[in-house]
């Protein structure tokens, strides 16, 4: 690919309308796929499938914790909306806030508060550094933005804007992720929906310019392409948009009526809650107006994957169930949704172990025939990838995201060591300290987050090989017969499990090989194209 | 509007899905009998000691329908009630025995769940053995599936004139189905269905919910459809309760029927209805009027409990008679069933593997049998 991709990146996008005959269409798609659901589950909870009662509720409620979330994205999707724009208006005092700490690279500051000083809204950019490093005053000085030194403040970033609140006074502040590099025309897309006066932030897509780099950049940047397009819309449309990290918008009176931004690893979903939970509307608009950075080598993926996934627990088991009743139906279900993704870790943990378990004990969690569940399951997904293509039209950028986004579902797979150790984490409520996620890739060495991969592909192979000398040696000629189904059967299911973890580790390997480059210095701020349709 | 299109997209692809069920299936199929295949070629074909090398003198009769329909020797075999993981524990029995089973029993009722459809491994595993199978087919009608069956009465209501409804074809398709895998089998099958069918108290399919003549006709329909399905590998015995008398009234007709069966199983004194009762005693007359159908007689479960008597000398006193005293008895199937719990309240232990008094004397006793008799 290496970058004939990255010129097509530097224009301004918008997701495309939302027709009352797609949304038809859409709902036809919808109701179909949950008749499906409901013809599968008749097949599924029969008395017949029971083995053990304990393991098949537990299958059972691992499994359809999947399907249900699935109809809860199916439901989202209905209410996909994309907001009208509206022209802001003069005059409105506007603050960029960036964020610096020890270690990032300063030249990416470079190319990020030159594209803020273009940025053609009238407004005042703020570097909140606490680096002490006095290169970055002179850069932030050099770019027309106002340096502040906030060291030792408590939190990640939140801390520092907080702080930085108490010594601006503009209405509106745009909270910019360092490494994205904002388009000139982006505050025209956002101010507008302020003159509704109860909204209190306005999100807009998180896009990126270096997915090309590498297999991981390319799969986490695919896991993100629907949810910064249609299912971030439907959010908006069930009035549930989120706030997101980079790229929000706030109204200071908001940001003030809960006390400040959130502090935690998940800062920005709490913010996003308490606002909601304060009566404060959101505005979700489906435009690429800057692009930023995307991890690039596995580990540091994985790094952030852990970060997010214990702070977004966080937020379910304390900051949830505190604003339950000031949250409105969808949102209670929104932020319910939002909040249990990440127990993908245990249920992915749950059917890699699945097999093992069999091997082992020769207990099956269910007595269900493999290829009937095949055959009554296809159903469910030949509609659910049917859905998920439909909805790509309305993905921002859909010429560069439009895809069965393979390389995601390999990575999430594989993360399921991170997503699980988040959940611990969660769970005892212990603290992990905030790592900024890096900005270059991390390269030449193994990292430990694949570890527990090679432990589950070592394990598999270990099982295959004890498992052919059982049966060619061990097992009474009177029993070969009896177990050759159900053993192979699972052997191919672990196989399936063994080759997701196995794209996992070949990531990691692929990432000790990047070239360390600075993204940054390939970006050319004159050719960023803000014209609509040019 | 809406509601009906994606219904109807749902229905469509259900139903072309219940099209390309059959490819589908018979993909998977294949992958399973490949994988089997490949066992057997490279794992059971290379194993040094195999079973079935034993069984060589019963290569004869394993493909030859006649023979097996009027043996010169006496087939023995045996039921095992932890079969559904291994056969390990008939071997063990065997083993104990000294011999090599040539016939397996298993039991398996009728029904719509997955243990319900034809033991399809378990035929397999008995046939790769060296085997052959002899399957007590129990037409219990409570476990079919009303959304499949939608003729069936309330399940509440189904045993009364049961037989009558398995005559006039409601079961059709889930007879159809096992006899087409029977069929494909290729190898001889003894069937034995509904057994016991002249005992009032004891299986749904006794004369307290059907006439004699609906027994009759559900036996004839049944095989009726075996036969239509190709299924002629299977050897029909039908099997009356001693006790109970009536045979002639229950009787299929000798064009139905390839074997005589009878249970002759000693409670001992474990229930106030039962008594140390000898094999002739348990026989009784029966035996005469039994083998007045001139088909061969399998004892089809042979056994007794520990309880109110002497259980090896009952072992001696049955097998030592067998040859003159009963003369068409081509059969003699051990009934090892470790916790049974179908007829009293109390769990029976029928297991003679660990009676070395008993397998002693049954081993004695076998040997003494004249060489006609012995494979």
């Amino acid at each position: 690919m290496g970058k004939n991709g990255n010129k097509d990146l530097w224009r301004f996008r918008e997701a495309k309308r939302v027709r009352n005959r797609d949304k038809f269409i859409l709902l036809v798609l919808v109701i179909a796929a949950m008749a499906s659901v409901l013809y599968f589950a008749d097949w599924w909870f029969r008395e017949k499938h029971i083995n053990t009662l304990w393991f098949f509720i537990l299958l059972s409620l691992f499994f359809w914790y999947g399907l249900v979330r699935l109809i809860f994205i199916w439901i989202n999707y209905l209410h996909i909306r994309k907001p009208e724009p509206v022209e802001p208006g003069q005059c409105l005092s506007v603050a960029i806030f960036t964020t610096s700490s020890p270690g990032e690279p300063l030249e990416m500051f470079e190319k990020t508060l030159a594209a803020c000083r273009d940025i053609t809204y009238p407004h005042t950019t703020y570097l909140l550094d606490d680096t002490q490093d006095p290169r970055f005053r002179e850069v932030a000085e050099r770019y027309g933005a106002v340096w502040l030194e906030l060291v030792g403040l408590p939190g990640a970033k939140a801390g520092k804007v907080n702080r930085a609140l108490q010594l601006t006074h503009e209405e509106f502040i745009l909270i910019l992720d360092p490494d994205h590099i904002p388009f000139p025309n982006f505050l025209d897309h956002t101010l507008g929906f302020f003159r509704d006066e109860k909204v209190g932030f306005v999100q807009v897509s998180q896009a990126y310019y270096n997915q090309y780099r590498s297999f991981t950049a390319k799969g986490a940047a695919e896991q993100t392409y629907t949810f910064y397009g249609p299912t971030q819309m439907g959010l908006h449309g069930l009035g549930g948009a989120v706030a997101i990290g980079a790229n929000c918008t706030f109204r200071r009176k908001a940001l003030e009526s809960i006390g400040g931004h959130g502090i935690g690893l998940a800062e920005d979903l709490i913010t996003s809650i308490r606002l909601h939970a304060a009566g404060w509307k959101s505005v979700f608009n489906p435009v690429i107006v800057s692009r930023g950075l995307v991890p690039e080598d596995f580990g540091s993926f994985c790094k952030q994957q852990l970060k997010w996934s214990r702070g977004v627990f966080e937020v379910t088991f304390v900051e949830f169930p505190k604003l339950f009743w000031k949250l409105t139906g969808w949102q209670k279900l929104s932020y319910f949704m939002i909040g249990t993704y990440y127990l993908v870790g245990v249920t992915s943990l749950f059917f890699v172990l699945v097999p093992f378990l069999f091997f082992l004990t020769g207990i099956l969690p269910a007595s269900m025939s493999f290829v009937e569940f095949l055959i009554n399951g296809s159903v469910v997904a030949i509609l659910a990838v049917g859905i998920y293509l439909y909805v790509q039209r309305w993905l921002v950028h859909p010429s560069t995201e439009r895809g069965l986004h393979w390389r995601g579902m390999v990575l999430k797979f594989a993360s399921w060591p991170v997503f699980f150790l988040g959940f611990l984490l969660g769970v005892v409520n212990a603290e992990i300290p905030y790592i900024p996620t890096a900005k270059k890739a991390v390269s030449g060495y193994f990292t430990p987050f694949a570890r527990p991969l090679i432990a589950q592909v070592l394990l598999f192979a270990l099982a295959v090989v004890v498992i052919m000398i059982k049966r060619r040696y061990y097992i009474p000629e009177s029993e070969l017969i009896l177990s050759a189904e159900k053993t192979w059967a699972m052997v191919g299911f672990a196989l399936i499990a063994c080759l997701m973890s196995l794209g996992g580790i070949i990531a990691a390997w692929l990432g000790k090989y990047i070239q360390v480059e600075s993204p940054w210095d390939q970006v050319d701020l004159t050719t960023i194209n803000t014209n609509k349709n040019g | 509007m809406a509601v009906i299109l994606g219904l109807l997209i749902v229905i469509v692809i259900v139903f072309a899905g219940d099209q390309t069920r059959g490819p589908l299936e018979n993909f998977f199929a294949s992958v399973g009998t490949t994988v089997k295949k490949v066992e057997h070629h490279f794992i059971l074909q290379k194993r040094e000691k195999k079973r079935a090398d034993k069984l060589t003198w019963f290569s004869a009769y394993r493909n030859n329908m006649d023979s097996l329909r009027n043996p010169s020797v006496i087939l023995l075999g045996s039921y095992d009630n932890a079969t559904t993981e291994s056969f390990e524990p008939i071997i063990n029995l065997e083993d104990s025995l000294h011999t090599t089973f040539p016939l397996i029993h298993l039991f398996t009722a009728w029904g719509s769940k997955t243990e319900e459809e034809f033991p399809q491994l378990q035929v397999e595993t008995i046939l790769e053995l060296g085997s052959l199978p002899v399957i007590t087919w129990e037409p219990w009608l409570v476990d079919f599936d009303e959304e499949a069956y939608p003729r069936l009465r309330p399940v509440n209501e189904r045993d009364k004139g049961g037989l009558a409804d398995i005559a006039k074809g409601n079961y059709d398709p889930y007879i159809i189905e096992w006899a087409g895998k029977a069929a494909r089998i290729k190898k001889p099958l003894f069937l034995r269905v509904g057994h016991e069918m002249n005992d009032p108290y004891r299986y749904p399919w006794g004369p307290q919910n059907n006439s004699p003549r609906d027994f009759i006709n559900a036996w004839r329909h049944i095989h009726q459809l075996f036969d239509s399905v190709g299924a002629s590998n299977v050897i029909w015995i039908w099997s009356p309760h001693p006790a109970y008398g009536y045979f002639d009234a229950f009787y299929p007709g000798d064009e139905y029927v390839d074997w005589v069966g009878i249970p002759a199983l000693n409670y001992g004194t474990v229930a106030n209805w039962s008594q140390w009762w000898s094999f002739a005693e348990i026989l009784g007359n029966n035996y005469n009027l039994l083998a007045s159908f001139g088909k061969p007689v399998m004892i089809t479960e042979f056994g007794s409990l520990a309880v109110g008597g002497n259980r090896p000398e009952w072992f001696v006193d049955a097998l030592s008679g067998i040859a003159q005293r009963y003369p068409r008895v081509k059969s003699v199937v051990f009934f090892h069933f470790s916790s049974d719990n179908t007829t009293t309240q109390q769990t029976l232990n029928w297991y003679i593997i660990d009676d070395a008094a008993t397998t002693q004397a049954i081993i004695q006793q076998i040997s003494r049998w004249p060489d006609v008799l012995k494979p």
